[in-house]
């Protein structure tokens, strides 16, 4: 008898903590939706017509997805359509999938996509565009044709990037030496052609650019890579990444009084704080906020029945620098 | 009426039968919870999903539920889904046909599920260690099969066909209105369900989780079975791992992370005890559901993911508090049997 009453009470808990549970998130989702003027349950409708909008990046927790949900958010309450970011917690193919799956069934007209890789995800778009849903990629596209595409072009900023380390250079009276290029790997398109562009803003110079080295992001292992160039005698280095912008900063700081001159690519605190002490030269940070906006911009067009035609926008990138790095959000 | 509350007080007894039920009943408040919140969680194809995006939580958990009733535990099993998914992918990429290419990725599969039987049931591991040992070396296979990269299309030596079909089968393609994942790991539940509830097999597996010793001397096989439990959860992971594979269309070296944990939360809100030696698999089909409708139910109210996780945490938490108090519930009644 005893044993039954424990198993109530636990079977009693249990219940208490899945409502208290549920009822708690009430609080966020809420918090989210007041920017779009939408009533406090997501299920009724918002002020203008009902339009629900889809942002699914590739997870919820990198600065870079988070900048590019306020920008949506704002956007969307301008527009006054509801925009929900319904991510995925972590980088995974087979989530990213399933909460594309959700949207199609939750009644979004139209989905703002990161994709995690070209290919994984292009069967789940397919079903969604069979539904009737819109398409529109933000920062990494898939290949599946969509109505529109809001990247950064990642080799006219690679090539900015490789300017402003000439110029640097030149200010110094510096016209040869080597440079080095700390990279993620050899597969990522995206760094890829940061890497590209790069090295094509040394093609008429006397500089001779090393081969590459890959540090998969990792900041520890970009900082060790760095060291090792600059043990080289390299006069400047490239970060191609968050992580790779961060050790190359810290690889310049720690050598001490250190002329190397390190270009970064993105932004964090820590990038940031290299580039304020003086140890990196700038960054190029992309624009996250504005691909969310221009993004719910083409989703409403794209709803309302216009042809966006598939055309892939520039969102450029924002030269952060001792300048201007301290009014940078 | 004495006789059907007998039957009734029978069907109560049947070991982790409560904790079971008690899953169920969770899992219907927290969906009709989820519904309430947004009426779209009720919808018919949210509903297909659910069951289709349960499917690989269900299979995961069975695996995990059957070595957790021998007293085990299985850390492999995630980096198992990442290397079958690569493994199938990249055969397939290179030309090797589907039906081969399964074939061929299930004989790995079995391999390791051997390993890990042999080092815990021969050698005598720790099976935290042996497992989190075999952990690495699947995933760093899962690495290796492809050269660090992730494969490509699965279709594009094979021709648009037969990866279709492979799609098909697995994940897209639907069966009397269900999606076929669903049906895969249905078949599957029932077959493990009735070869733990039904066989030999099933009695030798409880027996070694509840004692050892007691089960050796009379006369368990405690190796063979330990082993056949491990090759029992391997091929559960690679059917998984076709299934991560159908879905992206591709081969993913990090499919398939952290999923040894979710069976383990999946077969402890179900009622499998860590303990060993008690727990229904019908209790980890409601624990994988209860799961996936926490993920889904989360995600459609827009949900951020950081109370996804904390829900979860407490929900595994007092499932096996429950499991505890109870067991010890029963002890204090068995003492006070005997001073009587």
């Amino acid at each position: 008898m005893k044993r039954k009453f424990i198993a109530m009470a636990c079977c009693a808990a249990l219940i208490g903590t899945a409502l208290t549970g549920c009822g708690g998130n009430t609080t966020p989702t809420t918090a989210s939706t007041e920017a779009s003027s939408a009533a406090s349950t997501p299920a009724s409708a918002s002020a203008s017509g009902n339009v629900k909008i889809a942002l699914i990046t590739m997870d919820q927790i990198d600065q870079h997805w988070v900048t590019m949900n306020e920008g949506a958010q704002a956007e969307a309450a301008v527009k006054g359509v509801k925009c929900d970011f319904i991510s995925p917690d972590t980088k995974d193919d087979s989530k990213q999938i399933e909460c594309v799956n959700n949207a199609v069934s939750n009644g979004y007209k139209a989905i703002m996509v990161a994709a995690n890789g070209p290919d994984a995800i292009s069967s789940a778009l397919k079903d969604a565009q069979a539904a009737g849903i819109k398409i529109i990629y933000v920062d990494s596209p898939a290949n599946v044709k969509a109505e529109a595409t809001f990247s950064t072009d990642n080799v006219s900023a690679g090539k900015q990037a490789g300017e402003e380390m000439l110029k640097a250079l030149k200010a110094k009276n510096v016209t040869k030496g080597n440079i080095g290029i700390v990279n993620v790997n050899a597969a990522t398109q995206s760094t890829v052609n940061r890497e590209k562009g790069f090295r094509s803003a040394f093609t008429s110079s006397n500089f001779k650019l090393l081969d590459t080295q890959y540090c998969d992001g990792d900041a520890s292992k970009a900082q060790s890579i760095a060291e090792n160039y600059i043990t080289q005698g390299v006069v400047g280095i490239f970060g191609a990444n968050e992580g790779a912008a961060t050790g190359t900063g810290n690889a310049i700081k720690a050598a001490k009084g250190s002329k190397v001159i390190g270009v970064g690519f993105d932004k964090s605190d820590t990038i940031k704080g290299l580039i304020k002490d003086g140890y990196l030269l700038c960054t190029m940070a992309q624009n996250p906020d504005i691909m969310g906006a221009k993004g719910v911009d083409a989703c409403v067009d794209a709803i309302n029945g216009k042809d966006l035609g598939g055309a892939v926008t520039d969102t450029g990138v924002t030269i952060l620098n001792k300048d201007n790095v301290a009014s940078a959000k | 009426m004495i006789k059907k509350q007998n039957e009734l007080k029978k069907f109560w007894k049947i070991r982790g039968m409560g904790a079971a039920l008690t899953a169920f009943i969770g899992l219907i408040v927290i969906y009709i919870a989820f519904g309430l919140i947004n009426p779209m969680v009720f919808s018919g194809q949210n509903i297909l999903n659910l069951l289709r995006s349960m499917s690989k939580y269900l299979l995961i958990g069975v695996a995990q539920s059957c070595v957790m009733i021998t007293g085990n535990i299985d850390l492999s099993l995630g980096s198992l889904v990442g290397m079958s998914a690569m493994i199938v992918a990249t055969l397939m990429v290179s030309g090797v046909p589907v039906i081969a290419a399964i074939f061929i990725t299930l004989l790995c599969g079995i391999a390791i599920g051997i390993l890990n039987g042999l080092l815990v049931g021969k050698f005598k591991l720790p099976p935290f260690i042996a497992t989190l040992g075999t952990m690495f070396v699947a995933r760093g296979i899962a690495y290796m099969v492809n050269n660090n990269r992730n494969t490509d299309n699965i279709g594009i030596k094979l021709g648009k066909g037969s990866a279709d079909a492979f799609q098909q089968f697995f994940y897209y393609g639907k069966t009397a209105g269900i999606y076929n994942t669903f049906w895969i790991s249905l078949i599957l539940f029932i077959a493990f369900f009735f070869l733990l509830s039904k066989t030999r097999t099933g009695r030798h597996i409880y027996a070694i989780g509840s004692n050892v010793e007691a089960s050796k001397l009379s006369g368990v096989d405690v190796v063979r079975t330990t082993i056949k439990t491990y090759i029992f959860s391997s091929v559960c992971a690679v059917i998984v791992g076709f299934i991560l594979c159908a879905q992206a269309g591709m081969g993913n070296m990090e499919a398939g992370n952290m999923y040894e944990m979710y069976g383990v939360a999946a077969g402890v809100i179900g009622g499998v005890s860590p303990l060993g030696g008690s727990g229904l698999l019908l209790g980890t089909f409601a624990g994988a559901a209860v799961w996936q409708t926490l993920e889904n139910g989360l995600n459609m109210i827009g949900a951020q993911v950081g109370i996804q996780r904390i829900v979860i945490g407490i929900i595994v938490v007092l499932a096996v508090l429950m499991d505890v108090v109870i067991r010890s519930g029963k002890k204090i009644k068995i003492a006070n049997k005997s001073t009587k």
